[in-house]
């Protein structure tokens, strides 16, 4: 495969929002009891990357799915395993 | 492929079924995370849904029907929407517009849900553009959906040898390249997975 077009383009800056961006993005969230507990990256984003991180996850999610051998995302996965304590 | 109700999964949820809540959970995550986008500024939504999701486990044993479909993903976007508001009023945000919602539910009973999870299509294309990811952008992929959110990205680099910058520079590629190589195949896919 061919990379794409503006691939690893952009300022310094721009490649360190990118990299809040797609941690944002992920599924990874710190552990909590009854509370809602943000990914630390998402306090250093402005609205238009956080905005950005929603809709790479929303893109990102069925193709996780498609990947999986019992059709679920990263996000179920880690709910899954948070209820069964995992 | 056949349209679901995905209330038929509760039977199995109140017997403790984690797997069945796992199905419920494939077909009713795209459609919460939907009606949470208005948020997306302001709120980590990644966050917000996966707790409503954990409460939608929780409450399910007390969850009562109303005789229409999908009254459980219902219940979710509402459990969803009141912790995205409890949130706002918390960290003193902007509001949003009540129109969200109602968009929101309207689109729970109208949704094509499918039993039969991600189309085969998809997920044939898909593992071929996997495979022709290069090395590390495909390890970098890999690891992490191995993970299920479990690990920092951090630790997840570290295990494979990369800095941070340099493993999600590599996630980054492959989800890029992962888009063009669907868009070859003709497959669409939405908007964010090339951004």
């Amino acid at each position: 495969m061919t990379q794409p077009p503006g691939s690893g383009s952009g300022s310094a800056e721009e490649r360190d929002e990118e990299v809040l961006v797609e941690q944002v993005a992920g599924a990874y969230r710190p552990r909590a009891r009854d509370e809602l507990r943000y990914h630390p990256a998402w306090h250093d984003l402005g609205h238009a990357a956080r905005v950005k991180a929603y809709e790479i996850a929303r893109a990102m999610r069925p193709i996780e799915a498609a990947l999986d051998g019992e059709g679920l995302s990263s996000t179920a996965r880690a709910v899954l395993a948070r209820i069964e304590g995992r | 492929m056949m349209t679901m109700d995905l209330d038929a999964h509760i039977p199995a949820i109140l017997s403790g079924d984690t797997r069945a809540f796992g199905r419920w959970m494939a077909g009713a995550e795209g459609t919460i995370r939907s009606s949470l986008r208005s948020f997306a500024s302001v709120l980590d939504v990644e966050s917000v849904l996966q707790e409503a999701l954990l409460r939608v486990w929780q409450v399910a044993p007390r969850f009562v029907a109303d005789g229409r479909p999908n009254g459980l993903l219902r219940l979710g976007i509402r459990i969803a929407r009141n912790l995205a508001v409890s949130e706002l009023r918390r960290t003193k945000s902007r509001p949003v517009p009540e129109e969200d919602l109602e968009r929101a539910l309207a689109m729970a009973e109208q949704v094509d849900l499918t039993e039969s999870g991600p189309d085969p299509m998809l997920r044939e294309v898909l593992a071929r553009c996997h495979s022709q990811l290069p090395d590390k952008p495909r390890q970098a992929m890999t690891i992490r959906l191995a993970f299920e959110g479990g690990r920092t990205d951090d630790e997840l680099a570290t295990s494979i040898g990369m800095r941070l910058n340099t493993f999600l520079q590599n996630f980054t590629r492959a989800r890029r390249m992962l888009a063009e190589c669907l868009r070859k195949a003709g497959v669409s896919f939405e908007e964010g997975l090339e951004s």
